[in-house]
Formats: structure tokens, C-alpha cells, sequence
């Protein structure tokens, strides 16, 4: 069975350098800078005076690089993730208190003295003494007399790093598009085992190997914007990011499997079975950082639920991104079947004049 | 803000690079798989298969 897809391709190609083309004028020229919108922190938090809330996240800001300060220099601005029992929210921390002594406690460890180092993970526990204003509150913490001071960044300002933040509009394309891989070689690798059609199989197979290309990119181009919004390239602790590396390294292994076993019938049977069981990994990275915050990830969720949501020009641009890089797939996937067809001509050649000889 | 363009003409070239070394690769792979079929083919006409 042959997919006959192979005469469009000069088709799909050019529709999906057309919407390409689109997608990065309107990612540059028209999307915002930010991708959602921000409640302010009375939205958010709309009587909090009084209650008791804990606060976590990492330092991910560089001027607090600086190991020594002193009494006199101004508040260290700490960006830390908000963390409560609902939803999970950036915030600007104005860090106030003793500079010459004991800050506020951090966990897992202490710090000592008025310095944050890059990439501490921090929680601070406390009664919120007062709201400062539409943005704004205070936060008595329980370890110390010292005082958390919290702000909203307001309607554009969740991002730190606002113009990398455009990098968003490529990165999730791609994961999206990986994903549809990884599904398609779960989906494929079932039907060739019920039929036992080849045709499958290298559908399967040259799915998983785009899938592995594009989640690929998804996995390097996170971690620029990650550099820039969070002060860090990786973090271990971060399901969403965790549970991406491990799905492209059980994707990694479906394509050395294939690699490795020369028989083409036990090559198609071993991967698809691979390919199924290995499709496990998907689901959780597509939904680890929307079950939180059972599980905690403070990777952005593109489509919000009580948080917010994309702006009217993201949801367009991040639209039509979306379609441009399926266009792409489906462009380099007939392109990737029919080369799997000539290689199985190829070697029935060889085998012919090989028997020949 | 000088950093911020510079991570994203970065991630855009990673982008860009990857799409279009990919599809190189294709393309040369096919080349040569074609070039070795017609080869092969030759082979056998030879030999009047």
C-alpha cells in the first residue's frame, strides 16, 4: 500500500513556507511581548489580610548574583513563583528586613546574610499583615520579624524577559507538533500489528524520528527563553522539563532500536510494541505542568484556566504557528515515508542481485 | 534588553538551522538511495533480470 501523498509534497512545502513566513512576521511585528494576561493581586487575592500562605519558587534574578551587599544598598528584587493551593503566579519580591542580619528562612536551606544565590529554591511561610495596594501585599514571615513585600508585575509585565518571551511562539509548535509524532507512531505501530502492512510501519517510524526532531528543538530553544526569564538553563526539579527530556530519550531509543535490528519484520515488531509502550512518556509531559500543584512545574501553561489566558494577537499568532508547523510535518513526513519506500526498493534490489550472484 | 534579541535571533536560528539541516538530509539521503537503485537496476538489466 502506497500513501500517493508523495505528488502533493511541492504543495504541502509551500503552503508551509507561506504560513512559516507569516508566523515569524506576525511573532515579531505583531504579537505581544507578553503572552498572558496578569489579574492584579487584589484579583488574585481578594481578602487574603490576615491568612496564612506559603510562598516558593527560585531565584531567578541576576543582580542577585552580587554576594555582598550592604545595609545601605536598595532591596534585592527576587522574581519568585507564587505558589498556593489553586493557581500559580510570577511575582516581583521585594525582599525587606535586617540586611545586616538573618533574612527570611528559605527552605531547603537557610541563607545567611542579605544573599540569594541564583537558582535557590525558596519558600517563606507567613500571615499576609497587609495589602499595599491593587498590586501588591505584605507577608510577615514566621521565622523572623522580617517582611516579604509581594507585587504583581502587572498587565504586561509577567514575563521578566519580555521580548525573548517570543520565542514562546516557536518552541510550543514545536513541542506540539513532536507530540503529534509520538502519537502517530503509537497509532501506526498498533495498526501494523493488526495488519502487518508495511506501509505502517514506515509511517510509524519516520513519525518518530520527526517527533524526535522537533521535540528536539523544543527542548533547546526552551531553555534560551528559560535563560533569560528564569536566570537558569534547566531545572531538575521541574516535572514539565524532566518528564520532555525523558520522552525524547525513550524517542531516542525507538530510533537506535530500529538501527539496530537489520530484519525487517522484527524491526517492525519490536518498534511498534516499543513505540506503545514508550507513548506513556507523552501524556505525561503534555500534562505535567497542568496537574500541578500536585506536581510542581513552574513551566508556563499556554492555555490557562483560572490564571488567565493568551491575549487576542497571541492566541492568533500562536494560531496560526501551530498550523504552519503541522503544515511542516505532514510536508516532512511525506518526504521521509516515501525515502523509507525506496530504501525497502533498495535493499529488495540488493537482496536480487545478491541471489543473483 | 540588548540580551533578550540576542536569545531570540538564537532561538530562531536553532529553529531555522534544524528544520533546514534536516530537510538537507533528507534530500541528500533520498539522492543516494536513487542513485544506488538505478545503479542496481542497471545491474540487473545486464544480467537480463
Amino acid at each position: 500500500m502506497n500513501l500517493k501523498l508523495g505528488k502533493y509534497w511541492v504543495w504541502f512545502a509551500g503552503i508551509s513556507a507561506a504560513l512559516m513566513l507569516i508566523t515569524v512576521l506576525l511573532a515579531v511585528y505583531y504579537a505581544p511581548v507578553a503572552a498572558s494576561s496578569v489579574k492584579t493581586a487584589n484579583e488574585l487575592f481578594p481578602s487574603i489580610e490576615g491568612s496564612t500562605i506559603t510562598v516558593a519558587g527560585f531565584v531567578a534574578d541576576r543582580e542577585i548574583m552580587n554576594p555582598i551587599r550592604y545595609p545601605e544598598d536598595p532591596p534585592v528584587t527576587a522574581i519568585i513563583l507564587a505558589d498556593f493551593s489553586d493557581y500559580r503566579r510570577y511575582l516581583d519580591a521585594v525582599v525587606a528586613g535586617d540586611l545586616e542580619g538573618e533574612w527570611w528562612t528559605v527552605e531547603p536551606i537557610t541563607v545567611r546574610g542579605p544573599y540569594l544565590p541564583l537558582g535557590t529554591n525558596v519558600s517563606a511561610t507567613g500571615e499576609v499583615v497587609a495589602t499595599l495596594d491593587s498590586s501588591s501585599f505584605m507577608l510577615s514571615c514566621d521565622s523572623s520579624d522580617d517582611v516579604v513585600e509581594l507585587s504583581s508585575p502587572g498587565e504586561a509585565g509577567i514575563m521578566t524577559s519580555p521580548i525573548s518571551q517570543k520565542i514562546f511562539y516557536f518552541h510550543m509548535p514545536s513541542a506540539w507538533v513532536s507530540y503529534v509524532g509520538f502519537f502517530l507512531t503509537l497509532v501506526f505501530g498498533v495498526m501494523y500489528l493488526r495488519t502487518r502492512n508495511r506501509t505502517y510501519d514506515r509511517v510509524a517510524a519516520s513519525s518518530a524520528e520527526l517527533g524526535v526532531l522537533f521535540a528536539t528543538i523544543a527542548i533547546v530553544t526552551g531553555p534560551v527563553w528559560a535563560k533569560e526569564e528564569w536566570g537558569v538553563y534547566w531545572r531538575w526539579d521541574d516535572t514539565k522539563l524532566v518528564t520532555t527530556f525523558v520522552m525524547w530519550l525513550v524517542y531516542i531509543g525507538y530510533l537506535m532500536l530500529r538501527a539496530a535490528v537489520v530484519d525487517h519484520s522484527v524491526r517492525a515488531r519490536i518498534s511498534a510494541v516499543y513505540g506503545i509502550l514508550g507513548f506513556v512518556t507523552m501524556p505525561m509531559s503534555l500534562l505535567s505542568s497542568r496537574i500541578a500543584p500536585l506536581i510542581r512545574s513552574s513551566h508556563p501553561q499556554v492555555i490557562a484556566s483560572s490564571s488567565g489566558g493568551l491575549s487576542m494577537e497571541a492566541g492568533i499568532t500562536i494560531g496560526i504557528a501551530v498550523v504552519a508547523f503541522t503544515f511542516l510535518f505532514i510536508t516532512m513526513l511525506i518526504k521521509r515515508v516515501e525515502i523509507e519506500e525506496s530504501e525497502d526498493e533498495l535493499e529488495e534490489l540488493k537482496r536480487r542481485v545478491g541471489g543473483e550472484e | 534588553m540588548a540580551n533578550e534579541f540576542t536569545a531570540l535571533y538564537v532561538a530562531y536560528t536553532i529553529v531555522w538551522a534544524g528544520v533546514f539541516v534536516y530537510l538537507l538530509y533528507l534530500f541528500m539521503r533520498q539522492r543516494s538511495i536513487t542513485k544506488n537503485i538505478e545503479l542496481l537496476k542497471q545491474e540487473l538489466s545486464k544480467h537480463g533480470k
